[in-house]
């Protein structure tokens, strides 16, 4: 036995987990876009959702925001982008209310047949959500404004609210909305 | 001797290793991301996203007894009182909808044109080195594959509309698209208005958006068509019993085009808090490059080249035109407005809220 063949032998475990490193390295083999293309996952993700936005008022409470039970404060959320450099704000403001759906879907789907003849000439995959038929709204409501400062506590902060939407009750939304890659990546 | 170097260098490593990794991992990390720059960015083209819906079907509507509402408030008039807005349905749904009274699904864009979200190369588009957000419909074709865009039997090759029109067996890509609303100013007895859409196509329409560096500002091309073979407008009874006279605009075209390369759209929210969309003016041309007798001969030719190009471009261009105007039973022909550059423009909100 050579000294060297004995330093080996001291170590086993060590020989072995490189060895077998090796093994798993040649079972493992790239597979290229088009190998991957082919590959198909099964099934998919069923979603049921209820989602409530400030049902009963914001974390803040100042002379602005608080309390949805009175009347003289804003409850709901607010959402302020700038579009210029020192520019003033766009709000989506009191931002409120619950939405709650059963069966949104999500799944890779292969898409070769249908649509008036697309299907065939696409011939590729897509990521698809199948929206839940329903969604039920309840007191779901919103403001577009324009606003002079980020925040309503900001000094000099001026408001003018554009419009407000308010929803409630259910909302048919049948389909599926099909994702996928455009152009050549 | 040997083995001694071995376990030696083996404790070292053990012990270094760890400490390695974690200095030059980061550092190897930080080598590799580079910030780019807005020209190399502008260069950047990747995929974009394409979206299609299929058998889409959207409705809502106020129907108190079951307990749905669609209000939009907020608005005033111009002697101060409320305008509420109560939406009695708005639905996108199948062509064939009998006015909204029968909803099927329907296809919006194609697979082999959707809808696109994408970040493109705005030097394709003339605008000089920036990365653009482009949001656009499905495109315009060829007039060879494509498909007229008002016909609703219309067959391949008949027009530059990609979205096709429903057949026996197939939903097509043309949405009925209606509102019916109930308005009610102040204490005054609410109206009914119902405007529908059959067939609608927005084929070509896009919104662009890019940052603009001398008004450090948000800059938009904004590029609208709307094709219906009927357009129509209505009011009814608050119940819906009985109907008014329908004004129908048949074959109705509007393409809009607001902001282009040279003058983009500007948004923007003064201090005092009111909504501002502006237009610049194209700007006017140095004193003596262009002859007086407006020929290129006498002319800077690069400057006058320009502005032919301005005033020739018909995408910057808005047109409408409706095929035929009816109230009821009366027509009143067709009526065109064609080739409108917007020179200038300013829109500002006014609160009239005391």
């Amino acid at each position: 036995m050579t000294p060297m063949m004995r330093s080996y032998l001291k170590y086993p475990f060590g020989v072995a987990a490189v060895l077998l490193s090796t093994l798993a390295q040649a079972e493992l083999a790239h597979l290229d876009d088009e190998v991957l293309s082919g590959v198909s996952g099964q099934g998919g993700i069923y979603l049921s959702g209820d989602v409530t936005i400030n049902e009963m008022g914001g974390p803040i409470q100042n002379s602005y925001f608080g309390a949805c039970d009175e009347p003289g404060k804003k409850c709901g959320a607010r959402l302020a982008y700038r579009l210029k450099q020192d520019g003033g704000w766009f709000v989506l403001d009191d931002i409120r209310g619950s939405f709650a759906f059963e069966g949104l879907t999500l799944r890779v789907r292969h898409i070769d047949s249908g649509f008036g003849g697309d299907g065939a000439l696409f011939n590729r995959d897509v990521v698809e959500l199948g929206l839940p038929n329903v969604v039920r709204y309840q007191d779901v409501q919103f403001k577009l404004a324009a606003s002079s400062t980020a925040r309503p506590t900001d000094p000099g902060f001026q408001q003018t609210d554009l419009l407000s939407i308010e929803m409630q009750g259910d909302v048919t939304l049948e389909g599926n909305l099909l994702v996928f890659p455009t152009g050549n990546p | 001797m040997a083995r001694i170097t071995t376990n030696f260098m083996t404790s070292r490593l053990a012990r270094v290793l760890p400490v390695l990794c974690v200095t030059l991992l980061p550092g190897l990390a930080n080598a590799e991301l580079e910030s780019l720059t807005e020209n190399e960015l502008s260069t950047v083209s990747g995929a974009g996203i394409g979206l299609v819906l299929e058998d889409f079907k959207f409705a809502h509507g106020t129907d108190i007894d079951n307990g749905q509402v669609f209000k939009i408030g907020g608005i005033k008039s111009t002697d101060g009182q409320d305008v509420e807005i109560v939406v009695n349905q708005l639905y996108i749904a199948g062509a064939g909808s009998n006015y909204g009274e029968t909803l099927n699904p329907v296809n919006l864009g194609r697979l082999v044109n959707p809808f696109s979200i994408d970040v493109v190369d705005g030097n394709d588009l003339g605008i000089t080195d920036k990365a653009v957000l482009s949001l656009a419909a499905p495109t315009k074709v060829a007039a060879t594959e494509g498909y007229d865009c008002m016909n609703t039997g219309a067959v391949a090759g008949s027009g530059t509309c990609s979205s096709r029109p429903m057949t026996a067996d197939f939903a097509g890509e043309r949405p009925d698209i209606g509102l019916q609303m109930n308005i009610t100013v102040g204490s005054n007895q609410s109206s009914n208005l119902n405007i529908h859409a059959q067939s609608a196509v927005i084929d070509g329409s896009y919104l662009r958006l890019w940052g603009d560096d001398e008004r450090n500002q948000l800059a938009g091309q904004f590029k609208l068509n709307f094709y219906s073979p009927e357009l129509s407008i209505n009011s009814c009874s608050q119940d819906g019993s009985t109907c008014g006279s329908r004004i129908r605009m048949s074959d109705f075209a509007l393409e809009l085009a607001l902001g282009n390369v040279y003058q983009p759209m500007f948004i923007d929210v003064d201090g005092a808090g009111n909504f501002v969309i502006e237009v610049q003016a194209i700007a006017k041309p140095a004193a003596g490059s262009i002859g007086s007798d407006g020929l290129r001969a006498s002319s800077d030719a690069a400057t006058w080249d320009f502005y032919n190009s301005y005033y020739n471009n018909p995408e910057f261009r808005s047109n409408l035109s409706i095929g035929n105007f009816s109230v009821g039973d009366r027509d009143f022909g067709s009526a065109r407005v064609e080739g409108m550059l917007v020179q200038y423009l300013h829109i500002q909100t006014q609160d009239l809220a005391p």
